[in-house]
């Protein structure tokens, strides 16, 4: 038991890394536009799909790195022609802005690429596993992980180090002054847009090597991004980070005793959470 | 909430709300479409379009319009034109697809109902169905009651139950693996059924359960549950996630190298589900309902070619003669009661043999009477990573098994009708 115990809070984390990495992109987007896009996971199908489609021209290398990026090409400019309007504006019309986008995303993949689920194919390299007492650690997973490392880490850096970063953690802060002070908070947001998702394509990318790649890929592993956002606590990447750990770890563990609830408890969590420490974990106080 | 000018803050409420509606995102349904004409016959479908299901859907969907095509170029159902009044059931709302249901039989007045592919919807509209006496054909979902403990007489049903896949494959498992199993099942009426029907099956050849963990529906990574299973030390994993959930729980295990220690195997496996793996992890022992590369079956060469023609060269799939099959009792039932009257179509159907062009099975399908549930051949076999002529002959039969032989019988099934004096 104590050997399945720890065989689960290792694989627990290693799930929940990629919780994180969609809920970190669906985070900065909420913090800085104070836009909840339900269409990420819209994106992160369409970063998949393109993937797929690249893969016998670019190989499986080349499709993880120019889809993300198409993603966000295709981010910027739905920021900047449809949600870039709705700034200022109750929240209800960005709500139903992203809500149409996502079920537009959904069809628009599925008219294109067919609601049959399609093989993704990872080089067969990567994935056997290590060793033979730790097998779910195949050499995919241990990519992806030091890929979310290197990809958080260096969004860590760009928020801390570097002028867009500062200025976008100031206008998550107060953004009328930040505008006031001579910052283009159009382009702010358009590029703090596309940052996002370029981190859902590349959370599409990674999870079709591991899933089924259909049209609902995203919104099937887009609520417990919601939800480590909740308990991480909005404003704070850390938090956001430390909150799609929690669920991973939180899935895994329960899965070992009742493995009907593993569904359910992440939203426990989220419901103590939100009853104890409604602002989340690391969350900002008064914000919200 | 607060308005600074440049932006609108909004709080937390307004982001609990939305988490809810995008839990809610399934049940808003963007697809209808109605068809309305006097003198037409209606059957309402009330099948996925959207949602994990939605490639089944499709496949059956493509069934329904040949069978649709084949009637009506045969002069329709006594004489009047067949039409097709479809909605989407969504794959997972019980609500959606009883509210469908109701919509179809009272607004659209449909002679019969169609679907669904989730056991649980399924079962939820022949309730429906029957409380509003109208012939309801269940193509493709799978659990035992739906013609055993809760059947109905105006419910007939074209797949197989789960006990009659489990019996016909329990056997092959035992013999290609051994006798432990650790059990992965959805958790959900299909999946409690289809474990329990394994359990039986393996129970009388010898075979036991070292474990078994319930996966919620939908369910994206099955690492922690694959771990499980290889700490029981099986003989056999048992999967019997279907759809996307089947896809990736094989695709998984394949990667952790679970095929190489153990034998991955189940009962029902369909031919989406193989299309969407890649050929590594295309593994196990499985039983097939309906195979589209076989020989000395009657009409099932032009069954295919049609399908080709309506899919862009796919090969059928179990999924479309379903949809095929489905529709076609509907019209077998009015034009052997000579009306459209649901208590005679339903007796007319007691029995009844489908013509050799539309049971496309080597021994043929019939309705058992006091079941209403079709009997036809099951295929055990195993998949094959490459199709060798066609990239869509993805699996071999290793056995053509009769469904007599595997069916439980009448009284196992606990099926009482009901009929209406």
């Amino acid at each position: 038991m104590t050997q399945l115990l720890l065989l689960a809070v290792i694989n627990g984390l290693i799930v929940g890394a990629f919780y994180a990495l969609m809920a970190i992109g669906l985070s900065l987007i909420m913090s800085l536009s104070d836009v909840i896009n339900f269409a990420h996971g819209g994106f992160l199908a369409v970063g998949a799909y393109l993937a797929y489609s690249m893969a016998p021209y670019l190989g499986f290398w080349g499709g993880l790195i120019v889809a993300p990026i198409l993603t966000a090409l295709l981010g910027l400019l739905v920021e900047r022609f449809l949600i870039s309007r709705v700034y200022g504006r109750d929240p209800l019309y960005s709500l139903l802005l992203t809500f149409g986008l996502a079920f537009i995303f959904e069809d628009v993949t599925r008219y294109i690429w067919g609601a049959q689920s399609l093989p993704y194919q990872v080089p067969g390299w990567l994935m056997a596993p290590l060793s033979l007492d730790l097998f779910f650690l195949t050499g995919y997973r241990v990519f992806m992980i030091a890929l979310i490392v290197l990809v958080v880490g260096a969004l860590f850096w760009v928020m801390t180090r570097t002028r867009l970063g500062l200025r976008i953690r100031a206008g998550t802060l107060d953004l009328e002054t930040v505008s006031v002070l001579g910052v283009n908070v159009r382009v702010l947001r358009n590029l703090n847009f596309g940052i996002g998702i370029f981190l859902a394509g590349l959370a599409g990318v990674l999870a079709a090597g591991q899933l089924g790649l259909t049209p609902t890929i995203g919104s099937s592993l887009i609520m417990q991004s919601f939800v480590a956002i909740i308990i991480g606590g909005l404003g704070s990447l850390t938090g956001t980070l430390l909150g799609g750990l929690l669920i991973g770890l939180a899935m895994n563990v329960t899965a070992v005793f009742l493995p009907s609830a593993t569904e359910a408890v992440i939203y426990v969590m989220m419901a103590l959470v939100l009853l104890v420490r409604p602002q989340g974990l690391l969350g900002e106080e008064g914000r919200f | 909430m607060t308005n600074d000018g440049n932006s609108v803050r909004f709080d937390r409420r307004t982001l609990l709300k939305a988490g809810a509606a995008l839990g809610a995102l399934p049940l808003a349904a963007p697809f209808v479409q109605v068809a309305r004409a006097a003198d037409t016959i209606k059957i309402g479908v009330d099948n996925p379009l959207t949602g994990t299901y939605a490639a089944l859907g499709k496949n059956e969907a493509t069934g329904m319009a040949m069978a649709v095509d084949e009637i009506n170029a045969k002069g329709g159902i006594l004489g009047r034109k067949v039409e097709l009044a479809i909605e989407d059931s969504t794959s997972g709302d019980a609500g959606v697809a009883v509210q469908k249901a109701r919509k179809l039989i009272d607004r659209d007045q449909v002679s019969f109902i169609i679907g669904n592919i989730n056991s649980a919807l399924a079962q939820a509209i022949a309730n429906v169905a029957n409380e509003k006496g109208v012939i309801h054909v269940v193509p493709g979902g799978h659990t035992d009651s739906i013609t055993g403990q809760n059947c109905h007489w105006n419910v007939f049903r074209v797949c197989n139950t789960t006990q009659t896949e489990a019996n016909a494959v329990a056997g092959s498992v035992i013999k290609s693996a051994g006798k432990k199993w650790y059990y992965l099942t959805p958790d959900y009426a299909f999946g409690h059924t289809l474990q329990a029907g394994m359990e039986a099956a393996a129970a009388k050849l010898g075979g036991t359960k070292v474990g078994a963990d319930l996966t919620p529906l939908g369910t994206t990574d099955f690492s922690s549950y694959l771990i499980k299973a290889q700490a029981a030390n099986p003989d056999a994993i048992i999967i019997l996630q279907q759809g996307d959930d089947g896809v990736n729980v094989l695709k998984q295990a394949v990667q952790f190298g679970l095929d190489k220690k153990f034998h991955l195997a189940g009962a029902q496996l369909e031919l989406e589900v193989l299309l969407g793996l890649p050929p590594e992890a295309r593994v196990g022992t499985w039983v097939f309902e309906c195979y589209w590369n076989q020989p000395n079956v009657p009409g099932l060469k032009e069954f295919v070619a049609e399908t080709r023609k309506r899919s862009g060269g796919h090969v059928p799939t179990a999924r479309t003669w379903f949809g095929y099959a489905s529709i076609h009792t509907c019209a077998l039932a009015a034009a052997q009661a000579n009306s459209l009257d649901a208590v005679k179509m339903a007796k007319a159907l007691q029995g009844f043999k489908l013509p050799p062009e539309i049971a496309l099975m080597p021994d043929g399908a019939y309705y058992r009477a006091g079941q209403n549930q079709l009997i036809p051949n099951l295929y055990v076999g195993h998949p094959q990573a490459q199709g060798k002529d066609d990239p869509e002959d993805l699996f071999v039969v290793d056995q053509v098994v009769k469904g007599d032989d595997v069916s439980p019988t009448l009284e196992e099934t606990m099926c009482k009708q009901d009929w209406p004096a």
